[in-house]
């Protein structure tokens, strides 16, 4: 199973590597940010038909960040909203047959990282520069190394589960098709006609009911989880008052 | 997985080497090369923060904000018809607690003024009346006094008439002057003795 494809290169800095990941996130974010367009066109103060599902959404995710981080962090939203619709969106890609930008480590490793800058900064913000270097010494000297390795791990932990569960999923259905494929050709073969007995027959419907687990219910859960972490992460680094106090 | 890279990397080697010493064959840009499986490509991570801040920047612009605000100038115009129509409803009952006030005061002042009317026609009627029957009175005795005059007079008159009459005949009968003041006399004293029967 290969990586991510090499789409083109920038020539500046030596050569730019553009990969089948970035180009599938243009693609989606292109993609995204029309159904924006689509959905707040022509808003009236009755809603109407998409209106009601743009606000349905919009006040589903505000509702989720001020329940989970608090009411000073509703500021948040747009961007567990564009976090989660990526996510989601990036793995549900697989099933147009695009590879989906988080079975690539970079991109959710990106992400993690994006969580943990904010984590810092929002612990830096609350408690002070001070405050934040206590925090790793606490309750006990003795606890700083296991407190360093917490910090780390957390985007290690993060971006290794939602690559994971995506490139696992992507493996199994791959090795579903080949197997399946297998089991056509082996149990075809008493047909004489060698273009009837190559039609992998069996790749017909199967996989789509492990797709899905793997694609559909995994791409949901991996896109949620994520943004709940990073909600969960962000506001318990610091202190809502302090956050609202901004 | 890892020997799938390797024998990757080994093959693309061993083309590179061949374009070198043979001919080129084929452009080295028409062999798709790929990443390893798992890795950290630190362009694709770049590429990774720079995608989600401007999907982050185009959503808040084209979805989140224009639906919040939408949703909060909702949210603020109901609010402000619901304090509006509080507002009218104290405004409405207010005028309705002066109304009724003012309309009990009328009502009052109504009665006060039915009353107080009603007091001096009676206490007027009973006046009128009494003038009147003062009046009635006057004018009873004065026609009373008047009757009593006229009766006096009438019988003066026919006292008079009828000594003039009686001393007339009698003068006749005599035909012959006597002491006209004696006889008066005693004609008077005969009408009077008439009167008296």
């Amino acid at each position: 199973m290969n990586g991510p494809k090499i789409m083109f290169e920038i020539p500046i800095f030596g050569g730019i590597p553009v990969t089948e990941t970035v180009t599938n996130t243009w693609i989606i974010m292109a993609f995204i940010v029309v159904l924006c367009i689509w959905l707040t066109h022509g808003m009236k103060k009755v809603p109407s038909g998409k209106q009601v599902i743009a606000e349905k959404i919009v006040g589903m995710l505000y509702n989720m960040v001020e329940s989970t981080m608090g009411k000073g962090y509703i500021s948040f939203a747009p961007y567990i909203g564009a976090l989660f619709t990526l996510s989601m969106l990036g793995s549900l890609s697989s099933l147009l047959g695009m590879r989906p930008l988080t079975a690539d480590l970079s991109t959710t490793l990106g992400w993690a990282l994006m969580t943990f800058v904010m984590v810092q900064a929002n612990n830096i913000r609350c408690n002070g520069v001070k405050g934040w270097l206590k925090g790793f010494v606490e309750p006990v000297p003795f606890l700083l190394p296991i407190n360093i390795v917490g910090e780390i791990a957390n985007p290690i932990s993060m971006s290794f589960r939602h690559f994971g569960n995506i490139a696992a999923g992507m493996v199994i259905t791959s090795l579903m098709y080949g197997a399946l494929a297998s089991l056509s050709a082996v149990l075809l073969q008493w047909i004489p006609n060698a273009f009837i007995s190559s039609i992998p027959i069996f790749q017909l419907g199967i996989p789509a009911v492990l797709s899905i687990y793997f694609d559909l219910f995994t791409s949901f859960l991996q896109a949620y989880i994520i943004c709940m972490l990073t909600m969960v992460f962000v506001s318990s680094a610091g202190s809502e008052e302090a956050a609202r106090g901004e | 997985m890892e020997i799938n890279l390797e024998t990757l990397t080994v093959g693309a080697e061993l083309e590179g080497y061949e374009g070198e010493t043979y001919t080129e064959v084929r452009e080295p840009a028409d062999e798709p090369r790929f990443l390893d499986f798992v890795t950290i490509d630190v362009w694709t991570l770049i590429f990774t923060w720079g995608n989600l801040l401007i999907l982050f920047l185009l959503m808040k612009k084209f979805l989140f904000k224009p639906v919040r605000k939408m949703m909060l100038d909702r949210e603020n115009e109901v609010k402000e018809m619901y304090s509006d129509a509080e507002k009218s409803k104290n405004d409405a009952d207010a005028l309705k607690a002066d109304y009724e006030s003012r309309l009990s005061s009328a009502k009052q002042e109504a009665e006060e003024i039915v009353k107080n009317a009603t007091r001096s026609a009676t206490l007027k009627s009973e006046e009128i009346i009494a003038d009147a029957q003062k009046n009635a009175a006057g004018i009873i005795a004065r026609a009373d006094k008047q009757i009593e005059a006229e009766k006096r007079n009438a019988e003066n008159e026919l006292k008079n008439e009828m000594s003039d009459l009686a001393l007339s005949i009698a003068s006749k009968v005599i035909e012959k002057e006597i002491d006209e003041d004696k006889h008066k006399e005693l004609i008077d004293s005969f009408i009077e003795k008439m009167g008296e029967v």
